[in-house]
């Protein structure tokens, strides 16, 4: 197991460093004024192009600037953020918490209500839970993300006042601003800071914002896990060792859960973990109709401005997000699934 | 003779989209106590859907829909039959696997994939013999040379004792359905795993404390089948039924097989109910022998009787399509294919393959002739009707 693992992690490694060199290589198909364009802020220092390729070596080759870029990147300088008017890293760890916080809720209820509704509607195939949740599972999956943000926003907060969007209230967010010295960031996840801070009401409010674009977001995704759960039951449930287990007298329960659905769940691991990666990049129309600033949102913003530094960060981070996710949905398959544990 | 399992005009439908299949027309038979039922038939002729019938583990979209499959599990009162068609679900759950058992065709497939070898055979002792274990834990638990009475030892011992009572108590239910606290079981694993490497053992598998560790896909397809023979065999039941267990195994392991099972029929099991498309196999191992065709039992007869006078036609048919250690002249094959069961021939079910079909088989269903001698035929070669000069 140990070795298994420590396979994969070398393996995954290489992979990152391929992930790097393609993302430099698209960056250096852009000409060295283009790039050094990033370093500009005001339209008096457009005569300093020149020398700012000079200075930063724009036009030496792709090695070079290759290795120097992975210097200044593994030192945790990742260059210049035009939108967010800071350093990229530190924009970074100002955005990057939003998005965790809203995945940290919402991608265990993709996957378990996945799981489970994918469960019910396999097991009753045909019955109406199944129509059910399968006319619930095609809406979710058809609807735009953006409009069906945008419909749940003008219902929730513009007809019955419900919900607002953002992250907190206005009144709360001044009173942290009016006070710093009685609150401190330690995760910059509101819920979480809120309740660190002894203030349940911030942590409250936090979760208040956060109901919508949760709700959005799971009805959105939740359909596939749940696609993916359900016709793999059906599949296991119709296999010969379901009659095995049949005919030596297993109930029901014990033939649909213990022997069926554990089955089942090695696609769904793999459907599921790659969702969760896919969100960690902040579900850009949910951020964006929120108004929730964080990596979907500074990702969408930094695309219009062709703020590059920017969108190199994303990118390296979304492909250590999917490493990440590949080793976790790795090793779990192998602790479900015995025949890849031993060979 | 004595009955164990009889079956009376036992009909199922499969609904599929294609309209509804007709597999089984009204099946009876009847297996002895102490005997080897063999079923022989095309592939296709609902062998398979006849006995997973009589164990209710038809697959959807298949349902029984008629007829009794009585068993008598007395064999002194032949009066007292019980019809497993009018039984709940929670009775058949208790019969299956611990009175009738069944084994499967493909072994690479009838294991759970993801589950050790020792803890699919368990599983039959722990749906079938829970009260023994609990009390043989108990037992174990009360010597003096036992584990000390801690609080949560009491409260374990207790949970045992309730169990040994009435394994369906519902504080040992409840207890062992709520994680952490069903822990109490640990000791009933255990010794359901120690009779699953006992049973494994008495099949002939080599080292059976390690093969419990193992996976399906660590063995052999002849060790698989032995697993599932074993699980089949984890509560001696009173019939054994063998689905085709031989046909895709190599002819050695087949014959190992088919050995063991003759041997188990001696020492643990009442009966067997054998399923196979090899008439040698049947001619070796079986007392009596049923011939299916198209969801039908054309004949049933005593296995000497039914090789030397094949009185259906069907059965001579198939008896000249086997090759012979002295054979003359050419092989016969039968003549076109098995039909249709959505929309199966009116009639006799084998008439358009039939080389002495007359008139009224297009018609008519044949009844079951008794041709004396335990021996019966559903044909109209041999029925009243027919004889009254219908002639082919
Ligand atoms: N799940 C199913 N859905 C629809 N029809 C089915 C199903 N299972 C069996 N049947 C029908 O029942 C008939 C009998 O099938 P069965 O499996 O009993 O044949 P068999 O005699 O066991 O054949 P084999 O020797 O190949 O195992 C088949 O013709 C098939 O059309
Ligand atoms: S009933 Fe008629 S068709 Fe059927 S087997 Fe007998 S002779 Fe042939
Ligand atoms: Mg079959």
């Amino acid at each position: 197991m140990h070795t298994f693992i420590l396979r994969r992690f070398f393996f995954l490694t290489f992979v990152l460093f391929g992930v790097s060199v393609l993302l430099f290589g698209i960056l250096m198909t852009f000409s060295p004024e283009r790039r050094a364009a990033a370093y500009v802020t005001t339209p008096q220092q457009a005569k300093d192009i020149p020398r700012i390729i000079k200075q930063f070596g724009l036009d030496d080759p792709f090695y070079i600037q290759y290795v120097r870029w992975i210097k200044e990147v593994s030192r945790g300088n990742l260059g210049w953020s035009l939108v967010a008017a800071r350093p990229v890293g530190e924009a970074f760890w100002r955005y990057f918490p939003i998005t965790l916080e809203m995945n940290l809720y919402a991608a265990p209820i993709v996957i378990f209500l996945g799981i489970w509704l994918g469960s019910i509607s396999g097991i009753h195939r045909d019955s109406w839970i199944d129509h059910s949740t399968r006319i619930f599972a095609i809406i979710g999956w058809s609807l735009p993300t953006f409009l069906f943000a945008l419909v749940l926003l003008m219902v929730f907060y513009g007809y019955f006042h419900l919900f607002s969007p953002g992250v907190l209230s206005d009144e709360l967010a001044m009173s942290i601003i009016n006070h710093p010295e009685q609150y401190t960031a330690y995760t910059g996840m509101l819920t979480i800071d809120g309740l660190l801070n002894g203030r349940p009401d911030i942590a409250l409010n936090a979760l208040h914002h956060l109901v919508l674009p949760i709700t959005t977001y799971v009805i959105v995704v939740v359909a596939l896990n749940m696609r993916v759960m359900r016709s793999g039951i059906i599949e296991e449930l119709s296999k010969d060792y379901v009659l095995t287990a049949r005919a030596k007298g297993a109930d029901r329960r014990t033939i649909h859960y213990k022997h069926a659905r554990r089955n089942a769940l090695l696609p769904v691991i793999t459907v599921a973990g790659q969702l969760v990666a896919m969100s960690m990049e902040g579900s850009i129309a949910v951020e964006v109709v929120y108004n929730r600033q964080g990596i979907g949102w500074w990702l969408a913003e930094s695309a219009t401005q062709l703020d590059m530094p920017v969108l190199m960060c994303i990118c390296l981070f979304m492909g250590l997000v999917f490493v990440v996710t590949n080793l976790t949905i790795d090793i779990l398959y192998a602790t479900i699934d015995p025949r890849i544990r031993l060979n | 003779m004595t009955a164990l399992l009889q079956t009376e005009n036992l009909v199922t439908n499969f609904y599929t989209y294609e309209g509804v299949v007709r597999a089984l027309n009204g099946i009876s038979l009847v297996v002895d106590y102490g005997s080897t039922f063999g079923l022989v038939g095309e592939s296709g002729c609902g062998k398979s859907v006849a006995v997973r019938s009589m164990m209710r583990i038809i697959q959807e979209p298949g349902r029984v829909e008629g007829g009794k499959v009585v068993v008598f599990f007395d064999p002194d009162n032949q009066q007292r039959g019980v019809d497993l068609l009018q039984q709940s679900e929670a009775y058949l759950e208790h019969l299956r696997g611990d009175q009738i058992s069944m084994i499967f065709q493909e072994p690479n497939a009838a294991l759970n994939p993801i589950m050790s070898i020792g803890d699919q055979v368990a599983e039959s002792f722990l749906f079938h013999k829970r009260k023994e274990m609990c009390a043989r834990v108990l037992e174990a638990l009360r010597r003096p040379d036992g584990p000390s009475a801690s609080p949560l030892g009491a409260f374990q011992r207790h949970l045992y004792a309730r169990a040994a009572r009435n394994p369906r108590d519902l504080l040992v239910t409840l207890t062992t359905k709520i994680p952490l606290l069903k822990h109490w079981q640990r000791r009933l694993k255990k010794e359901a795993l120690r009779r699953s490497i006992e049973i494994i053992g008495k099949l002939g598998i080599p080292n059976p404390d390690k093969v419990v560790k193992l996976y399906p896909h660590n063995l052999s397809g002849g060790m698989k089948q032995r697993i599932v023979i074993a699980i089949a065999l984890a509560c001696s039941p009173l019939l054994l039924i063998a689905d085709e267990a031989t046909s895709n195994l190599d002819v050695t392991i087949q014959a190992q097989i088919l050995d063991l099972l003759r041997s188990l029929k001696q020492t643990e099991i009442a009966s067997i109910l054998l399923i196979t498309h090899d008439l040698g196999v049947v001619a070796e191992t079986c007392d009596r022998v049923g011939v299916m065709y198209a969801g039908n039992l054309c004949e049933v007869a005593d296995v000497g009787d039914l090789f030397h006078d094949p009185r259906h036609p069907y059965t001579r048919a198939l008896l000249a399509a086997v090759p012979r250690f002295h054979q003359e002249g050419p092989l016969l094959s039968i003549e076109g294919a098995v039909p249709n069961l959505v929309d199966p021939p009116a009639g006799c079910r084998f008439h358009p393959r039939c080389p002495e079909a007359r008139d009224i088989c297009r018609r008519q269903f044949p009844e079951t002739v008794d041709m004396g001698g335990d021996h019966t035929v559903a044909c109209y070669l041999y029925t009243d009707q027919a004889r009254a000069g219908d002639a082919p």
